[in-house]
Order: C-alpha cells, then sequence, then structure tokens
C-alpha cells in the first residue's frame, strides 16, 4: 500500500518512541483544527497561531500521556484550546469573534440562478449575522459543532466542559438562534 | 436534521477562516534522547507531571539574557541561542523600530514601537501586577502599554521621561529616561554567555532586589516570558541600562544614566 497514509496511531505510536518527523506530520495533520478552534476562542489570528504552537509543544512534551488507541483529536483540542483560554485569560482582554463568509462562496457543483443564488447569500449572511451576536457561550458551541464539525467528545474538549452539558448548552443556543431566524427571516 | 442545523453546517463550509499557519515549520521540538522522546525540555527535568509543573514554576523564574551589540562577530541563530540556554521553546521575536538622528515628528510610542499611549490608572487596569514607578524621577510625562503578542505574556508598560534635571536627552529617543516592566526574571548564568568584551556587566542590588548594571551599547536581549517563550528585543537606547528583577518582574532603566543615578531610581521605585 505505498503512498497510504499512515494511521493516527502508527504515527503516535512513532512519535512516543522520540520520532520527532512522524510528530511534525501530526502537527501537519492536526494544525488547521487546532488553529481554528484557537481562532474561534480568542477571536485573534495572532493569538491564535502563539496557541496553537504552544498547545503542540506542551503536546509533544506529553506524549507518553497519550493513551495507545485513543481518538487524537480530542486529545489535541483539549491542550490547544485550554492554551487559547489562558493566553485569553492573561491579556485580560476578550476580542470578539466577528465570523465573516468567504467572498464568492457557492455550496455544491449545480449553478444556482443568480436570484437565487442572491437569496441563499442573503440568508447565510443573515444567519452568521445572528450567529455572531449570540451570547459567548452559545456562539461557542454552535461554531464547534457546525464550522468546526467537531464531535460532542471534541466540543467538551475545545470548550472545558463535560459532554453532557454541551448537549444542553447546544440545545439552548439552538432555540435562541432559531427563535430570532425564524420569527424574523429578514429584520 | 432540522432546517436550522441544515443551515448552519452549510454555513460553516462559508466561513472565511483566516489562513492556517505551517505550524509543523516554526515549532521546535526538543531532541530526542535515548530514542525516547524526552517528557520535558532539557534543563526542565522530571517527570511529565512534574516537569510540566517544574515549567510553569520555571516561567514565574523566567530568565533574561543580555546581549551586547558587535561583540559577536555574528549575531546568533535563534536556535543557537536556544541550545545554549537548554531552552527549547517556541520563539517570537519583536524588534522595535529603529531610532534615526534627528528624531522624525510623530508620537514617541509609534517611533520606538512601544505600543499605546495610555494613563498609569488606565495601565495598570489591565497589568496583573503592579507598576513600579520611581519616586526620584515623579509622575512618568507618557506611559505605553503594549499588549502579547507585540509584547511578552501579560503584557509590557514603558514610562516616559522626557526631561529630568542632570540626566542628559539621549539622542536616540529625545528623551532622559525610559522605565520598561514586564513579567520575567533575572539569570545570571546568561550573562556570562552573552556579554562580551567592550560592555561591562555588574552585579547589583538596588532596593534589595536583584539587579545588573551593564555600561556600554547594548542592542538586544533575549528573555523567556511568563508563558515560557524565547523572545529577543531590541534595546531602544545606546546607552547605560540597569535590569532588575523585582519579585518576577524584569524592570529595564535606560538612558544617559551614571551607575549612581540609575541605583537611585531603582531604589526608589515603589
Amino acid at each position: 500500500m505505498e503512498g497510504r497514509p499512515e494511521e493516527d496511531s502508527e504515527l503516535f505510536a512513532r512519535a512516543q518512541r522520540g520520532d520527532t518527523a512522524a510528530y511534525e506530520e501530526i502537527v501537519r495533520r492536526y494544525q488547521q483544527l487546532a488553529f481554528r478552534t484557537a481562532y474561534m476562542i480568542t477571536g485573534s489570528a495572532a493569538e491564535a497561531e502563539d496557541a496553537a504552537q504552544d498547545g503542540f509543544v506542551k503536546a509533544f512534551r506529553a506524549l507518553d500521556r497519550f493513551r495507545p488507541g485513543a481518538p487524537p483529536r480530542p486529545w489535541i483540542l483539549r491542550i490547544v484550546a485550554n492554551e487559547a483560554r489562558n493566553r485569553v485569560r492573561s491579556t485580560q482582554r476578550r476580542l470578539g469573534l466577528e465570523l465573516r463568509l468567504a467572498e464568492g462562496f457557492r455550496p455544491g457543483d449545480a449553478a444556482p440562478s443568480p436570484e437565487a443564488a442572491s437569496v441563499a447569500a442573503e440568508d447565510r449572511a443573515r444567519l452568521l449575522t445572528l450567529v455572531n451576536a449570540l451570547g459567548e457561550e452559545d456562539r461557542l458551541v454552535i461554531a464547534s459543532r457546525y464550522f468546526l464539525e467537531l464531535s460532542g467528545e471534541e466540543t467538551a474538549a475545545a470548550l472545558g466542559i463535560p459532554e453532557g452539558t454541551v448537549k444542553s448548552r447546544l440545545s439552548r443556543a439552538l432555540a435562541r438562534l432559531r427563535e430570532k431566524y425564524e420569527v424574523a427571516p429578514y429584520a | 436534521m432540522p432546517e436550522l442545523e441544515q443551515h448552519l453546517t452549510a454555513l460553516g463550509g462559508a466561513i472565511d477562516w483566516p489562513p492556517t499557519p505551517d505550524l509543523s515549520k516554526v515549532i521546535h521540538l526538543p531532541a530526542r534522547r535515548g530514542g525516547r522522546v524526552p517528557l520535558a525540555a532539557p534543563g526542565w527535568g522530571g517527570t511529565v507531571g512534574k516537569s510540566y509543573r517544574s515549567k510553569w514554576a520555571m516561567a514565574a523564574a523566567a530568565a533574561i539574557v543580555v546581549a551586547a551589540a558587535g561583540l559577536l562577530a555574528f549575531p546568533p541563530s535563534r536556535e543557537a541561542i536556544a541550545g545554549w540556554v537548554n531552552v527549547h521553546t517556541i520563539f517570537r521575536q519583536v524588534t522595535h523600530l529603529a531610532t534615526p538622528s534627528p528624531q522624525p515628528p510623530g508620537p514617541l510610542g509609534q517611533r520606538l514601537g512601544l505600543g499605546g499611549l495610555t494613563t498609569l490608572p488606565d495601565a495598570q487596569k489591565h497589568i496583573p501586577w503592579h507598576i513600579a514607578v520611581p519616586s526620584t524621577l515623579g509622575q512618568p510625562d507618557e506611559v505605553y502599554l503594549q499588549p502579547p503578542p507585540d509584547a511578552p505574556a501579560q503584557g509590557e508598560v514603558t514610562l516616559i521621561y522626557a526631561t529630568r534635571p542632570g540626566i542628559p536627552i539621549a539622542g536616540q529617543t529625545g528623551v532622559s529616561v525610559m522605565v520598561t516592566e514586564a513579567r520575567g526574571a533575572v539569570d545570571q548564568n546568561f550573562f556570562g554567555k552573552m556579554i562580551g568584551p567592550g560592555t561591562t556587566l555588574e552585579a547589583v542590588t538596588a532596593g534589595g532586589h536583584q539587579g545588573y548594571w551593564i555600561s556600554g551599547p547594548l542592542n538586544e536581549f533575549f528573555f523567556t516570558d511568563a508563558n515560557g517563550n524565547f523572545r529577543n528585543e531590541t534595546v531602544r537606547l545606546a546607552a547605560n541600562t540597569l535590569i532588575l528583577d523585582d519579585g518576577g518582574t524584569v524592570i529595564r532603566i535606560e538612558g544617559n544614566l551614571t551607575k549612581t543615578q540609575a541605583l537611585e531610581i531603582a531604589a526608589s521605585l515603589s
């Protein structure tokens, strides 16, 4: 199976044996997830980069605590997100996260009519505006689950809360968002 | 899946995230030891748990390194410095703006990259440690606050004393004295490795705190900040500098000062 991407478990096993090249591959594999998670928490690309860097260095030092066969994403997310939260605390400031839409984004392959595309774009923009306007807890749990596409376990790791709390918090956040989204569609 | 969740999932693909940096190229990992991943950076020792705690204890006792300009034929690479001081972590470099003479117009903070102009009470609100002010100089004429990442972890405060009797104005900045404060600690072991001929270093005590009087031109110093990250900053004055370890806060007093003047200023910090 030449060219087959190495499994995470193999990479972690090699890294735990001291193979830094394997760990660098782990960093490459998870850096986008780590960076975006840190960005979601800090609201700053520079702070997110620092948090992700520090998180990966700390994860490297703690590799022996990683249980072989365990899913790596929650483990990495927990370390990086904790670093991001520490940075927010240490700077004693919280940058408001203002997520934006990518220009020219069009989901799917089918080209919609100009009218349909316009409506879809307006709707996406309105929904994102509503998400940005949510309280921090609501925004973080929604962004984790739907924008970063984290599982419940991963969201719990990223937000530093129990998985059960993720479910209840997400349910309340969706209810608040739905109320605004459906009651006043184009207000 | 309900409609709202479907829309949110679709929206996720349309988010304009900042570009992800290639972290694999900037992270410096500790070297291997005996075929095993070291559980902590060299010099931090111990088991994983202990080393982790030790690391944060070390963060409180972060180290500072002073390098003299022109003392080394070739500036040491950041990796080389890391090797000397057994620090294997992330580097950040902050190069303050050059200080041409004559001074260009504009706010001092902007010219020297000191951060935002503020007031002492406002700076104190944003800084977790008590900002020490030298009573011999009185209230500063200007106060600047630089937050991370351009400053070390927990920020950096600079007090500006434009003119003070008996202290010449430094041509490089147009002010008499600059007092800079950030979290960190002095480690004299670093000085011996970085200081060379042309600049003298003397251990001093001022106000009960350990410090170092560096006589001669400096242009750089290195230290690990409160998060354990190695930093490199340029010193703004080609003049004398007193570096003081004030219980976890590194205070730099820079200007065309005599040693006696600098020690008097340091002793009056409160």
